[in-house]
């Protein structure tokens, strides 16, 4: 008995017998599923992604050629890399600051007498389970110059706003923008709406009692409890938008001309249909040294954000 | 919240309510009216599941969601026990390693899934989806198990123990199914992810009867042209499955996709 006690107890009576070495094995062995997957795919493709980027390879090649740093500097001196990244980063504001205020906007109407609230607030999330390449599928059709966005626009009056949307390349990326806006709302709506319940009503009747209007007590009371929510959609929609790639490769991909270039679809083009497949691993370890660096910042603000 | 409830203000959140939703329930309005569109409704759905591998597609994708679902749920529970509740060695550093992966985007992994998937014959193979697609969710749901776990009381634990019970045991018998709530959390973000991957069956399912449901518009453009009302008609059934689960199931499918940013 005692010696099943022993076996697999949380050995805080931690003694260096044979018994708790076997218990650490047990723990060894149920994390091992789970460390085979996470290592032999994540790990070993990362390391093999820096590997491949050393490499002038076109991914079939049995003796590809050694090039040392090439690719990084090919990549420093690549005006379409950049490119991409000024697109994710005008992506980026776009969407992010337009789907937390309409979420906040939603939330906070939401909040009062409403019928139908359950049907509205459905309708305003399923966007968000939906698959992005059904939407992507859908909006190539409503963003047509004779798609059903330009006809709204006729009906209510607004012709001058009526764009080739996807075919300008102008306005691609505004337009593509626009699709993450519509599958995301819900999203920021659902964090903001869990965060607003949160915050006492009887704050928000004194306000009102003071005589601060509707407007004051968004203003002084709501936007800055809600602070935690505005930071952890700002960060989680900025590397969203380095990560986008779905809507993209089906609306525009890249296009027209590379007006709607992103990282993802260069490192998809490159790997996948030109077979440069060491600069495709080299944009890779790039783009994962973006996110690590954007994920380092992230952690590093909601640390600064707790000490206030 | 910021009012009395007259009659007044009632009928302004109402309108403007109302305008609010508008953007987002209009397309979704348009998607279902335009597979109306054209041949009729009845017309177009059945051309969906006559004339095209529509079924297939259906049942690949299904077997791609359960497959994720099962290998994602056998290494969640069991790692997020050995982290929440085993002590051992090395565990805060394991810990670490694993939510690394929380911020890799799956696209820069495609170079050496190429080559592993090359290497091993997957293409055409289920395996060569589902195990990329459980290495870039794990991450997240072992976070998710390990933080419920950590919660539940050693004494559970321990009362097991003098009853002499396994640790494999005290995890199917006690762990499991006060983890209820995070399990299905777990399984809907999971189902829900991999029924909407687009990337992976891109790349390693192109075998037309091994393609999930959602390259179906891409395989309708390139072999039916376009016949958009047709087209809008596989979407609605593409999304069928998982508005009818979200509706279904709420509260887990927004608990499960916000809790990533809530953790």
């Amino acid at each position: 008995m005692t010696q099943t006690a022993t076996r697999w107890q949380r050995t805080r009576s931690t003694r260096g017998d044979a018994s708790q070495g076997r218990s650490q094995l047990t723990a060894y062995l149920y994390l091992l599923p789970a460390l085979m997957i996470i290592v032999g795919v994540t790990y070993f493709g990362v390391f093999y992604n820096g590997y491949v980027s050393t490499l002038d390879w076109n991914g079939i090649d049995p003796a590809p050629k050694q090039t040392g740093a090439a690719n990084y500097l090919k990549i420093a001196g690549d005006p379409i890399f950049w490119n991409s990244l000024s697109h994710i980063a005008v992506f980026g504001a776009i969407t992010v600051i337009v789907q937390m205020v309409l979420g906040l906007g939603l939330a906070l109407v939401f909040s009062g007498p409403i019928a139908g609230r359950g049907i509205y607030k459905a309708l305003v999330f399923i966007p968000v389970v939906l698959a992005p390449a059904a939407i992507s599928t859908a909006f190539r059709q409503f963003l047509r110059p004779d798609g059903q966005v330009n006809d709204v626009l006729q009906t209510v009056g607004l012709e001058w706003l009526q764009q080739a949307w996807i075919a300008d390349p102008n306005f691609a990326l505004y337009a593509l923008a626009g699709v993450n806006i519509f599958q995301w709302t819900g999203f920021s709506f659902i964090l903001y709406q869990a965060a607003l319940s949160q915050i006492d009503q009887s704050n928000l009747e004194a306000a009102q009692l003071d005589g601060a209007g509707t407007w004051q007590t968004i203003r002084h009371i709501v936007i800055p409890t809600v602070r935690p929510t505005h930071l952890t959609l700002a960060l989680t929609g900025v590397i969203g938008s380095l990560k986008t790639f779905d809507i993209v490769f089906l609306i525009t991909g890249g296009g027209p001309g590379r007006s709607t270039e992103f990282l993802t679809t260069y490192i998809y083009k490159q790997s996948v249909m030109q077979f440069h497949v060491g600069y495709g691993a080299a944009l890779s370890i790039v783009m994962l040294l973006l996110a690590l660096s954007l994920t380092l910042v992230q952690t590093r603000i909601y640390k600064l954000d707790a000490e206030d | 919240m910021f009012s009395r409830p007259t009659w007044r203000s009632r009928v302004v959140y109402q309108v403007l309510a109302t305008i609010l939703i508008l953007p987002f329930a209009l397309p979704l309005l348009w998607i279902v009216v335009i597979s109306f569109e054209g041949a009729g409704a009845a017309a177009n759905y059945n051309a969906v599941f006559t004339q095209t591998p529509f079924a297939r597609f259906l049942v690949n994708s299904l077997l791609i969601s359960i497959g994720t679902v099962a290998l994602v749920f056998v290494c969640t529970m069991l790692a997020g026990y050995a982290l929440g509740k085993l002590q051992f060695k090395g565990r805060e550093l394991i810990f670490t390693g694993i939510l690394a992966g929380l911020m890799l985007p799956g696209i820069a992994l495609i170079v050496p899934l190429f080559t592993m998937v090359r290497r091993l014959g997957l293409f055409n193979n289920y395996l060569a989806v589902i195990v990329p697609l459980a290495a870039v969710l794990l991450p997240m749901t072992i976070l998710l198990a390990r933080n419920f776990m950590k919660g539940i009381p050693d004494e559970l634990l321990d009362a097991a123990q003098i009853d002499g019970a396994t640790s494999f045991g005290a995890l199917t018998r006690i762990v499991i199914p006060l983890s209820r709530p995070i399990i299905a959390v777990v399984i809907v973000w999971t189902f829900l992810n991999s029924w909407n991957e687009f990337l992976l069956p891109l790349l390693f399912l192109q075998d037309t009867s091994f393609q999930a449901v959602t390259q179906v518009p891409t395989y309708f453009t390139s072999t039916y042209g376009s016949d958009v009302p047709k087209i809008f008609a596989a979407l609605v059934l593409m999304c069928l499955p998982i508005v009818i689960a979200y509706l279904a199931f709420q509260k887990f499918f927004e608990r499960g996709l916000t809790a990533g940013a809530l953790k």
